[in-house]
């Protein structure tokens, strides 16, 4: 089984930069045979990932979804599947050149950066783990897809202003859709990010009301990868607000929408790499054969108990 | 049908001949008729679909062998009193069996078109198809060309992109119009001026929906009769949209009409209540000022304005180009699109080839069988008949599932003999051969019934 998850590391970037490769095609020549290849392979490949996905998730006892590089895994498949669901719903075709890129950029990260060593934190098999992070994961997927799409209004008011009459303005969505469908997928992202932070919070109380008083205040609400979710949860609010009540719209309101989704990146992956939080669940101790089925609240303790002896 | 027909076109075209020669050339429904019923008393004659638009009036005629269909059709035209030299005159075009159907399939999926890839002569083809069939049976040479030629325009339209992308000014400012807006039913156009031009560009935001007009202009009695005509219009259904379809007229708050008037002062009021301006007037200075752009963007809280200067010399200023969130375009825009969206259909054109020529194919292996039919028929129901004697004398003798089983095995024979002997008279290299052939096959089979 290793070793098809190996292969598979590969072999899915790979997969995903066909997908892409087709939707490029599809851009270019809008035949409408490359059309329906385009559609199926990236649905193919949605499912082999999902089974990968599936396999893993049996094989470790937990959700894939534990360090930075599974969780761009998992955000690839989540917006090629999202994606494939608004195409089918709009049937806005021509656009599926940039979530498929996007969904490659990330497997492809996700693959460079997996690590062989296996996680054995009990903290990812809890099923309060499984319910916050899939909210969270669907969250930062919708961000995405509204960042593509205002990248894609950008593009197209450019065209227009240019007047250049060539293949994006041909192909691209009138303005109006690319701002709907962006201001769509925040409005998806807001309410999903809050019911997940949310839930994060609450799961966080109830573990600090199972451990020892000493280890229950390492789980601190005040974590700076909390912290900066709250912030970005109240950016992209605040953005909604302007939208709905204050006419924030057009080319400034993708502008923003475009510099808020880098920002959250970039803070993303500082506090990630340079800022120490309890989100890190890298505690290679344990290997694939002997991780245990169900957490333990003994296994928590153990956890804090030997991050506290690597912090001294 | 037992022997081959012929398939021949003669017609007029707007790449040989000018519009005065078309003109002249055109037969309405009435000379159709009289053209067919002309065409019938000739011993010669099978078959003829006329087509006649205002770009081409074709002639597509079945004859029998050993018939002139020039001789045919002169006869006829001279008898229903048809300017008959012009369609023999250099301005015509000929085309003869295999020509005749590969010209019809490229007028079919509108390669032979003014404006490369139309789709309009799909539906005037159908038209004159359906004529046709109503007065006269058509020979099996046309009914199979004519069928053909929908299904490859169909093809061609639905697997290119040969249609796509507006070639003409008014279609050119509807599709610039939507690349905003998504839905035109939801938007209001001012239109400013209300002459020839303007009328003409109403008439054609209207039919593609737009939500609401409203017309601007300094004689107020004229924009009224303007809007008068028409609402007159879009509530008899005399506006069709793109389906040949009366527009549809959505309700208003209030009972409002969709094309409303507002004065010539209050166009600064009108322009902040527009998603699109529609600009035509034919004065000498810019009637709209950037000041007045400005406003009318900054009413719209970020939403993009559309507007389109298509007077000369042009209505609006240029400086208004230069604000934020306003788009505007001229008519040279607007050549410019269109001269892109030819050149896309243009590189369209070898994927519509393959495809024509594969239902070419199609047609002429149809062709290529048709005197065979009859004959290949013939020996079937021979074989089918030994088959069915002999499964009755199994289960006569035997039982009714071995009888079935010999059915089942004979019927699988019978296929096999039936495709060796289809594929040798194929093969035969003259049509001497191909006769001798068939006339051996007729001789076994007959006698021995």
């Amino acid at each position: 089984m290793v070793a098809v998850f190996a292969v598979m590391n590969w072999l899915l970037p790979l997969m995903y930069l066909g997908v892409w490769g087709l939707y490029l095609w599809q851009f270019i020549q809008e035949h409408p045979s490359t059309r329906r290849w385009s559609s199926r392979a990236a649905v193919l490949v949605v499912l082999i990932h999902v089974a990968v996905l599936s396999l893993q998730s049996q094989a470790l006892g937990r959700l894939p979804m534990g360090t930075a590089a599974e969780f761009f895994a998992a955000m690839a498949v989540a917006l090629v599947a999202t994606y494939l669901v608004i195409e089918k719903w709009l049937g806005a075709k021509s656009t599926g050149l940039l979530p498929t890129g996007l969904a490659f950029l990330f497997q492809l990260t996700a693959s460079l950066f997996s690590s062989t060593v296996p996680l054995d934190n009990p903290f990812l098999r809890d099923p309060g783990f499984a319910g916050h992070t899939v909210l969270i994961l669907l969250a930062y997927t919708a961000l995405s897809l509204s960042f593509l799409y205002a990248i894609l209004y950008l593009l197209q008011a450019r065209q227009l202003g240019r007047k250049q009459f060539g293949l994006l303005f041909r192909r691209l969505p009138p303005l109006d859709s690319l701002e709907r469908m962006s201001v769509g997928a925040v409005e998806l992202s807001v309410p999903l990010m809050f019911i997940g932070l949310s839930l994060g919070h609450l799961w966080l109380y109830d573990l600090a009301a199972r451990l020892a008083p000493d280890q229950a205040a390492r789980l601190s609400p005040y974590d700076p990868k909390i912290l900066i979710s709250w912030v970005i949860f109240l950016v992209y609010t605040v953005g909604l607000i302007g939208h709905r009540l204050l006419g924030w719209r057009g080319r400034r309101m993708n502008i923003l929408a475009v510099s808020a989704y880098i920002l959250v990146m970039l803070a993303m992956g500082v506090v990630h790499h340079f800022v120490p939080s309890f989100h890190n669940f890298r505690t290679p101790r344990a290997t694939l054969e002997n991780s245990a089925p169900m957490p333990s609240l003994t296994a928590i303790r153990e956890i804090f108990t030997d991050n506290r002896e690597v912090d001294s | 049908m037992s022997e081959a027909t012929l398939l021949s076109m003669r017609g007029i075209d707007h790449h040989r001949a000018p519009t005065e020669v078309r003109e002249r050339a055109h037969l309405d429904d009435a000379s159709a008729v009289a053209l067919m019923k002309a065409l019938a008393e000739d011993p010669g004659f099978v078959s003829v679909i006329p087509v006649s638009t205002c770009n081409r009036t074709e002639i597509f005629l079945e004859v029998r062998p050993e018939h002139d269909p020039d001789e045919i059709l002169r006869r006829a035209l001279t008898a229903i009193g048809a300017e008959t030299d012009l369609f023999f005159s250099e301005h015509a075009l000929r085309r003869d069996g295999p020509e005749a159907i590969g010209h019809l399939y490229r007028v079919a999926a509108g390669l032979e078109s003014m404006m490369l890839g139309e789709p309009q002569i799909a539906g005037q083809l159908k038209e004159a198809y359906r004529l046709a069939r109503k007065h006269q049976e058509p020979g099996p040479g046309l009914l199979r060309a004519f069928q053909g030629s929908f299904r490859a325009g169909k093809r061609v339209r639905t697997e290119t992109r040969i249609n796509q992308g507006a070639v003409s000014v008014a279609f050119a400012a509807v599709e610039l119009a939507r690349k905003f807006f998504a839905r035109l039913s939801d938007q209001t156009a001012v239109l400013v001026g209300a002459g020839e031009t303007g009328t003409l560009a109403a008439r054609h935001f209207l039919q593609h929906e737009i939500g609401r007009l409203i017309v601007v202009n300094r004689s107020g009695e004229r924009a009224e009769r303007l809007a008068a005509t028409l609402n007159t219009e879009l509530r008899a259904g005399l506006l069709k949209d793109a389906k040949n379809r009366p527009v549809a007229v959505p309700e208003l708050p209030g009972g409002q009409d969709r094309v409303s008037v507002s004065p010539w002062r209050r166009l600064q009021q009108a322009m902040t209540e527009a998603d699109v301006i529609l600009s035509t007037t034919g004065s000498l200075e810019p009637v709209i000022l950037p000041e007045m752009v400005a406003k009318a963007v900054e009413a719209r809280r970020g939403n993009p304005l559309f507007l389109l200067d298509i007077a000369v010399p042009r209505d609006i200023h240029p400086d208004a180009a230069k604000i934020d969130g306003a788009f505007t375009f001229g008519l040279d825009d607007l050549d410019e699109m269109i001269q892109n969206n030819l050149e896309a259909r243009r590189r369209q054109l070898p994927h519509a080839e393959k495809i024509l020529a594969e239902e070419l194919a199609e047609f002429q292996r149809w062709l290529g069988e048709v005197d065979l039919r009859p004959t290949v028929a013939e020996f079937k129901a021979y074989l089918e008949e030994l088959k069915d004697k002999q499964v009755g004398f199994v289960r006569k003798k035997k039982s009714d599932e071995l009888a079935a089983e010999v059915d089942r095995s004979l019927q699988h024979f019978i296929k096999k003999v039936l495709g060796r002997s289809v594929s040798t008279l194929k093969r035969a290299e003259t049509p001497e051969e191909r006769e001798r052939d068939l006339d051996t096959l007729k001789r076994i089979f007959s006698d021995d019934r």
